[in-house]
């Protein structure tokens, strides 16, 4: 079947089974392996993509179902102001070993940020259960979380040369 | 440290972090040769069973073990006496002997296509019953799994200490029966294997994700028939291991097989029901406990008949008997045992093939021998941490041989004691528990065993036994240091740590250190990432490898310092004389482009260097945590919280503070995995009964507390900085100080867990057991 996306800015015409799932289509077809597949069951969060703007399990979703939607996925966050803040302090906090949870726990992450700007730590922990790690052990995770809203809650924190902003050197 | 903070002691920050926070890592399924198929294997669906055949689809490419006997069996051996190898078939011939063995590879364009012919392939099998339960397996009626031997057993070890006259002489006496449950170590990436044939090399390329590369091209070459140099292994990034990716895969033999037969690359990803059900592999453990202990908590000796559910065939390389037969020397633990009586059995089962996982046995044992000490401090009326304190080795007794021969090489046990427990307010937590609230104090003491060399695995006999590691270590013409190791990272960061010693060594910055692993073609041979031997054994070499560069810069330098050799040194990446110096960056610049200025007595091996190193005495490192637990039991609904749960650890030298620390909370949560919330159950006809992520639960960020680490520093006498293994480390230690703290909480009522995992169910039962639910 024939569809259209746009995926990272660009608009895409796609032709997939029925049966293929997001994340198939954006790893074989688009070749944008950084997200990735880890249970295809929608419970380890690994193939997290921004779908219309919300996150979304890539795994769970037929492509056939997301004609016409607006897609995002790491490789269309790296100018992104908060994913720069969110790399910076994963890369600080040791909230990575691997990396293959990684991207999708950033999806997630950036997701937490945007919209829930007040989150304490428990809260932080409660939205990532849809995210599962199995190298960390999810301190460094969570303190990068609480260290990317901690600072976007001080004054000033739009300043381009606070700290935490600007991607990794 | 160097006094620029990057080197040895440094938590630097990862150089491979960039590349993963951007989506750039590359792991197998991340890769596709152009005209690949895709391979699904049909799997039997049954544990045991005899084999007739397999009718085939009219159309598409299937093949049986009929179709490729050019693959031998997969053949595990140990040298251990008695111990029975079985041979294991790439893809299964006869007979059946697990649910998820493979049967036929079903290849396609695409992998759903190729799941389309493994659902029209018609296995004929005639079922046999079925040996699910290790201590059944051992019934001498249970049917027979190798139909050959004797008995369901790989491996029996004992050691027969006299106990007879303990009775009379102890003050007290506990016996204990204890389970662990069979897991699937679920890395987040499974198992992914590429085949290719390259006909200009001869040479068949396997990309596979795998912690020892070098160890997998000497199976495949093995198995296949080839010479070892027709085969080469690459491992791109790897998603996760902990033992599950330390194996000679049958998958791996069969993609090799088909990529020679067709001339085509082919490529197997394995998908998490394969992974959940076709190979929860480890930790299964059966332990019956006698221990006797004089009046004041001293341990007199303990006697533990042990069976280990190895599954169906021995894995290569480690063999079906390493947890089991490893009971044996590792159940005194960190204590001064006087006495130990054993009979350990590697039980033979239609199960998966027991792979050795983070901690291997350790976790179980710690889990008996600290269960058991609170037992005994419980009948004694002593405290928790008194009757460990009294049994633990004492510094002054380092290096210290135990009864069975195991070498610690250094620390300070009781310390790491003292301070894990000061860490809790032990009296609040006695008064909570005196105003009836169901909270307990769970203690935990071990030791981990790592980087363990020929002197310990020449005993048994396996495949491999690991000696001497080698690093290749060079400057490319524009100065940059390459450093090539054949040991593989799998997230422990070794692109940076190992970069932090060539740095201690030569002064380079880690950022102009490139390490270069993960290819057999590329990289010295080395039997892996495995055993907690990265930092020891790779950090020696490439520290070698870089002090004998440093040797021949230097002669370079001095001349073109024109300065005797001897009134120069390598300070800070350049070869210094006074005030005068000469960078290593022109130092490699002239041996590559102006050799016109060498110095007559340049070394003509130039400025490339392979060193090797080994321990001396390589019995390998000791290092040593205390785990102290606060939990919080709900009587209503048996779910327990973790309110606290502190760490005292010390690994000798930490190259990296930040990565073990990374490594210890890591491993932690996976113990508290193994502690509280994983199990494959498996019903009696050897189904597996967890098909998801959402049956077989994995410790998410709500589940697992703030945990605190505190380091104690007791470098190793025998390692080239002081280090010690320690990435297992976290995971072994927590199901023992959970369940202790558990069975503290619920003391009260005489109630005790025994089963891993502290289900809310296995709580409940316990309490109902005494009738206190």
């Amino acid at each position: 079947m024939k569809l259209h996306l746009t995926v990272n800015g660009a608009a895409t015409a796609l032709e997939a089974e029925p049966r293929t799932h997001l994340a198939d289509l954006l790893r074989d077809q688009l070749l944008l392996t950084g997200t990735h597949i880890g249970c295809e069951h929608g419970v380890c969060g690994a193939c997290t993509v921004e779908l219309d703007g919300a996150p979304a399990r890539s795994c769970l979703m037929h492509a056939g179902s997301c004609d016409g939607a607006t897609v995002r996925t790491i490789e269309g966050l790296v100018d992104d102001p908060v994913m720069a803040l969110l790399c910076e302090a994963f890369s600080a906090e040791h909230a990575l070993q691997c990396g293959y949870c990684t991207p999708g726990m950033l999806m997630t992450a950036r997701d937490i940020v945007l919209r829930l700007p007040e989150a304490d730590e428990d809260r932080v922990r409660e939205e990532l259960a849809g995210n599962l790690c199995r190298c960390t052990g999810y301190r460094g995770i969570v303190r990068a979380l609480l260290a990317v809203l901690a600072s976007r809650r001080r004054p000033g924190s739009g300043d381009p040369d606070s700290p935490l902003s600007g991607c990794l050197a | 440290m160097t006094v620029s903070g990057k080197g040895v002691g440094a938590s630097l920050r990862r150089k491979e972090d960039r590349r993963f926070l951007q989506g750039r890592g590359r792991y197998v399924g991340d890769i596709r040769p152009a005209g690949v198929l895709e391979v699904a294997f049909l799997r039997s669906p049954v544990a045991h069973a005899r084999l007739r055949g397999v009718q085939k689809p009219a159309q598409g490419l299937v093949f049986t073990a009929a179709d490729l006997l050019e693959i031998g069996p997969i053949r595990a051996n140990s040298a251990l006496p008695g111990f029975r190898a079985s041979d294991q078939p790439a893809l299964a011939r006869d007979k059946l002997r697990h649910v998820g063995e493979p049967i036929a590879a079903c290849l396609a364009e695409s992998r759903a296509a190729a799941e389309d012919l493994a659902a029209a392939c018609l296995p004929d099998y005639e079922e046999l019953p079925a040996v699910s339960d290790m201590l059944a397996a051992l019934a001498p009626d249970a049917p027979l799994i190798h139909e050959h031997w004797s008995e369901n057993a790989f491996l029996e070890t004992k050691r027969e200490d006299e106990v007879a006259d303990l009775d009379a002489i102890a003050a007290a006496k506990v016996r204990r029966r204890l389970r662990t449950a069979r897991q699937s170590m679920a890395p987040i990436e499974g198992r992914g294997v590429i085949a290719e044939w390259d006909p200009r090399l001869e040479q068949l390329i396997v990309t596979s994700s795998t912690q020892m590369p070098h160890v997998t091209k000497s199976g495949i070459a093995e198995c296949l028939g080839l010479d070892e140099g027709q085969v080469r292994v690459i491992s791109p990034d790897v998603g996760g291991g902990f033992g599950y990716k330390g194996i000679l895969l049958a998958e791996e033999l069969v993609c090799a097989a088909l990529a020679i037969r067709l001339g085509r690359p082919v490529r197997w990803l394995e998908d998490r029901l394969e992974q959940l059900t076709a190979n929860a592999n480890c930790r299964e453990h059966f332990y019956d406990v006698t221990a006797w202990a004089d009046a004041e908590g001293r341990l007199l000796a303990c006697e533990v008949e042990a069976v280990v559910d190895a599954g169906a065939y021995s894995a290569y390389p480690f063999s079906a008997c390493l947890e089991a037969a490893q009971i044996g020397s590792i159940f005194p633990g960190p204590y001064t045992l006087p006495r130990f009586r054993f009979r350990t059995v590697s039980a033979c089962t239609n199960k998966p093939p027991i792979l050795p996982y983070r901690g291997v046995a350790r976790t179980g044992v710690c889990f008996a021998m600290e269960t058991t000490l609170d037992a005994l401090a419980r009948q004694l009326g002593i405290d928790a941490a008194a009757i460990r304190a009294i049994n633990l080795v004492p510094p002054e007794a380092m290096p210290y041989r135990n009864l069975v021969g195991k070498v610690f090489d250094s620390g300070d046990y009781p310390e790491a004691l003292r301070r894990a427990v000061a860490a809790i307010d032990v009296a609040a937590l006695r008064a909570r528990q005196a105003a009836g609230e169901t909270v307990g104090l769970g203690l935990a003491v071990f030791c981990e065993q790592g980087a363990h060399g020929t002197s310990v695995y020449h005993g048994w006999g396996i495949p491999f036994v690991p000696g001497f590691e080698q690093a290749q270590a060079r400057f490319t013409p524009d100065g940059v240091l390459e450093l090539r190791v054949g040991l593989h990272s799998h997230g422990q960061g070794l692109e940076t740590t190992l970069a932090q010693v060539a740095h201690e060594v030569l002064g380079v910055d880690p950022a102009r250190v490139r390490l270069v692993h993960g290819d057999t073609a590329l990289t010295p041979y080395s039997t892996g990432t495995w055993g907690s031997r990265a930092m020891v054994m790779a950090g020696g070499a490439v520290a070698e490898a870089c002090r004998q560069l440093g040797e021949r810069a230097l002669t370079i330098g001095a001349a073109l310092l024109q300065a005797p050799r001897e009134a120069c040194v390598l300070r800070d990446g350049a070869i210094v004389q006074g005030e005068a110096k000469v960078t290593l960056d022109e130092v490699a610049r002239t041996w590559y482009r102006r050799p016109q200025n060498l110095p007559r007595e340049v070394d003509k091996g130039g400025l490339e260097v392979t060193a090797g190193y080994r321990p001396d005495p390589d019995t390998g490192t000791h290092s040593y945590a205390a785990h102290a637990v606060v939990a919080r039991v709900d009587r209503e609904t048996g779910a327990v919280v973790l309110e606290q749960y502190v760490i005292v650890e010390d690994g000798g030298t930490l190259v990296n503070p930040m990565i073990v620390d990374g490594q210890v909370l890591g491993g932690t949560a996976q113990g508290i995995g193994t502690a509280l919330y994983e199990e494959m159950p498996f019903d009696a006809q050897g189904q597996p009964l967890a098909g998801t992520l959402a049956d077989y639960l994995l410790p998410g960020a709500s589940e697992v507390p703030d945990i605190t680490i505190e380091h104690m520093v007791t470098p190793s006498p025998w390692t080239r900085f002081g280090q010690k293994g320690i990435g297992e480390s976290g995971a072994i230690g927590p199901p023992a100080a959970i369940v202790n703290a558990i069975n503290d909480a619920l003391a009260r009522f005489g109630a005790e867990v025994t089963d891993l995992p502290a289900t809310p169910a296995r709580v409940l039962a316990a309490l109902a057991k005494v009738g206190a639910a």
